[in-house]
């Protein structure tokens, strides 16, 4: 492995185990300095254990964790260069806000007054301006999460660790967090690592997402990639919706792929649109539910066209989903449409054109 | 009849067996006669003053508050390292270990004290109030471990990993943090086993040898008749000592649970 000056953490094959319970299989990754970092995947994935190993609360059963170029192995928790956000928020019940964030300041040789207005600023920061000298158990979720936030940015860390620490706000809260957070991280510099369960939250916040499942990193990558190219059917399933259809490679030339794919008929696909494994059932076509567009009176599709049958629709005010069968298959296919005014949501039973384009699919097999 | 009228009659019934014979101690305290006997015979003090004049009772009464204090320090100290071992820690036979620390809190005390003097004759160490404080811990540290549990219980795991990711060593993290947070338990586990202590009998009256305390001599002067009403006088001023003190022990108890923003799950009172 090869470190530059712009890596922050670099894990090669870390192994964790809990007893027989094999929690970690060979983490190999790197996060770059100053950027925001998910680690994405289901309760039990193993990427709070991986969060943790980086602040130091677990150790590992084997491979090397650094930071910023040192390794970590007999570095404790309390004098790494990082600090985390608990999902909890940890905030000191029997200490005032202040006192709670100036917290790790305690052995910090400036002054009363310099501490003081270290203090002020940080607090300054998260919004938290003139609420000092309140009682920390009074204090509302979204504020204890603030709170925890300056406190642990007061000590100008490294690394900023992050574990879940939206998952117990409602979802307005959750949502204008999100947009603070990501101005905050903007604002400091300071790498973020985000633990999260929700697919959705990461893709706003982070610049790269690793996806995790039972211990390894299925994908690592930007949003966008992996939100259009993941590289197997289970990324694919997890990250938002994506639909599939079975399909049967029949010839391969210079990287460009010939398919016959149920619904969609013969298709030629760029190397870039073979991203990865299917798993069991065989090679599939697959493509999100925005990529598909119905045709009304007037309208021509710009690439390729379909007939289809409306089964189900679910109208959410802007959008609509519906689930269409395509003709020549046996499922029906999510699809997505922005609601424009004047233009009608279609009934069940309805037949109807839709368009779509072979770039935007994507061959697992 | 009122519903449930026959669960009240025996509710009062029931209260009043509990509480009447201590609602007798100051009324006899405070009479003017040396029977314990109705009708009362008038207004007086002079048991109370009696107290003052009984080198024995003064004697039993230091030892008592020795035994008490000495008790309800060790009896905390060890029940917060069980407490804190059972909540946070993982180790072989900890469900077995916990229950035979905890088992002196039902076992016959008498069983205890009898097998415990057996011991201490057959090791040769002379009987004194410090073999009484030895039993004493026994049977009150169940009673400071089941109140530091709850206090150690409630405390979030992440506040100490936050102290020691804030740069905070084990230590200073046990002192700043879990120390402050857990300190309503403990001084409610002192002020409990110290109250068990002071009028803990059958340990005593074993293990005291040629020493008395409190309770022993409470006993022994009831074979003389002159000497009852003092007792109910002493009675009375122990029930008020003792019920101040759970008072504030339950305050302390209370008062943890709601700053660590824990849910109550009962105490003692």
């Amino acid at each position: 492995m090869t470190s530059d000056a712009s890596t922050m953490i670099e894990f090669q094959d870390v192994h964790k185990y809990y007893g027989d319970y094999h929690a970690l299989r060979g983490i190999t990754a790197t996060i770059r300095a100053g950027e925001f970092f998910s680690l994405l995947g289901p309760s039990g994935c193993g990427k709070t254990t991986l969060l943790r190993t980086i602040a130091g609360f677990e150790g590992i059963s084997s491979g090397v964790v650094m930071i910023d170029g040192k390794s970590m192995a007999s570095v404790p928790a309390n004098q790494r260069p990082t600090n985390m956000v608990f999902q909890s928020y940890a905030i000191f019940p029997h200490l005032s806000v202040e006192e709670n964030v100036g917290f790790g300041l305690r052995k910090d040789p400036r002054s009363v007054a310099e501490k003081s207005r270290a203090v002020t600023d940080a607090l300054e920061m998260v919004g938290l301006h003139g609420f000092g000298t309140r009682a920390a158990h009074a204090l509302s979720g979204g504020q204890r999460q603030r709170v925890a936030l300056a406190r642990a940015l007061i000590l100008k860390p490294k690394v900023l660790l992050l574990d879940e620490p939206l998952s117990a706000l409602d979802k307005k809260m959750r949502e204008q967090m999100q947009m603070e957070l990501i101005k905050l991280q903007r604002q400091v510099g300071i790498t973020f690592i985000l633990v999260t369960h929700d697919q959705e939250e990461a893709l706003v916040m982070s610049d790269r997402i690793a996806v995790m499942f039972e211990g390894e990193i299925a994908q690592l990558a930007d949003p966008e990639t992996l939100y259009r190219r993941p590289n197997s059917r289970k990324v694919a399933d997890f990250i938002g919706t994506m639909n599939f259809l079975p399909a049967v490679v029949l010839s391969e030339q210079g990287g460009r792929v010939e398919v016959e794919a149920q619904g969609f008929g013969h298709v030629t696909l760029d190397a870039g649109q073979i991203t990865g494994a299917a798993g069991a059932g065989g090679s599939v076509v697959g493509f999100r539910p925005e990529t598909l567009t119905i045709l009304f009176e007037g309208q021509t599709a710009t690439d390729r066209e379909s007939m289809a049958v409306v089964e189900e629709v679910v109208y959410y005010g802007d959008m609509t989903y519906y689930d269409i069968r395509l003709d020549g298959t046996d499922k029906p296919m999510r699809l997505s449409m922005r609601n424009v005014f004047g233009r009608p949501v279609l009934d069940i039973g309805t037949r109807t054109r839709v368009a779509w384009s072979p770039g935007a699919l994507v061959l697992f097999r | 009849m009122m519903r449930g009228g026959g669960f009240r009659i025996y509710a009062f019934f029931y209260l009043a067996f509990l509480y009447a014979p201590i609602i007798l101690l100051p009324i006899f305290a405070f009479n003017d006669a040396t029977v314990i006997a109705f009708p009362l015979n008038g207004f007086t003090t002079k048991w109370f003053d009696k107290l003052w004049t009984e080198p024995a009772l003064h004697a039993a009464l230091l030892n008592s508050l020795i035994i008490a204090l000495c008790t309800s320090v060790l009896a905390t100290a060890l029940g917060v390292f069980a407490a804190r071992a059972s909540t946070r820690y993982i180790f072989p036979a900890k469900a077995g270990i916990m229950g035979m620390i905890m088992l002196p809190l039902v076992l016959p005390e008498i069983i205890l004290a009898v097998a415990l003097l057996v011991v201490l004759l057959g090791l040769g160490v002379p009987l004194s109030i410090l073999t009484v404080i030895a039993g004493h811990v026994l049977v009150c540290t169940p009673f400071a471990i089941a109140i530091l549990s709850a206090s150690f219980q409630s405390l979030d795991k992440s506040l100490e990993e936050a102290a020691y990711d804030l740069g905070e060593t084990p230590l200073s993290t046990f002192r700043l943090i879990i120390l402050p947070l857990v300190m309503p338990g403990i001084i409610s586990s002192l002020l409990i086993t110290f109250t068990i202590s002071l009028d803990e009998f059958i340990m005593a009256f074993f293990l005291a040898g040629t020493e008395t305390t409190l309770p022993v001599y409470i006993f022994s002067q009831f074979r003389f008749p002159q000497a009852v009403p003092v007792i109910m006088a002493l009675g009375t001023i122990l029930v008020l000592l003792s019920i101040t003190l759970l008072t504030i022990a339950e305050y302390y108890r209370r008062r943890g649970i709601a700053r660590t923003g824990g849910k109550d799950t009962g105490g003692f009172l």
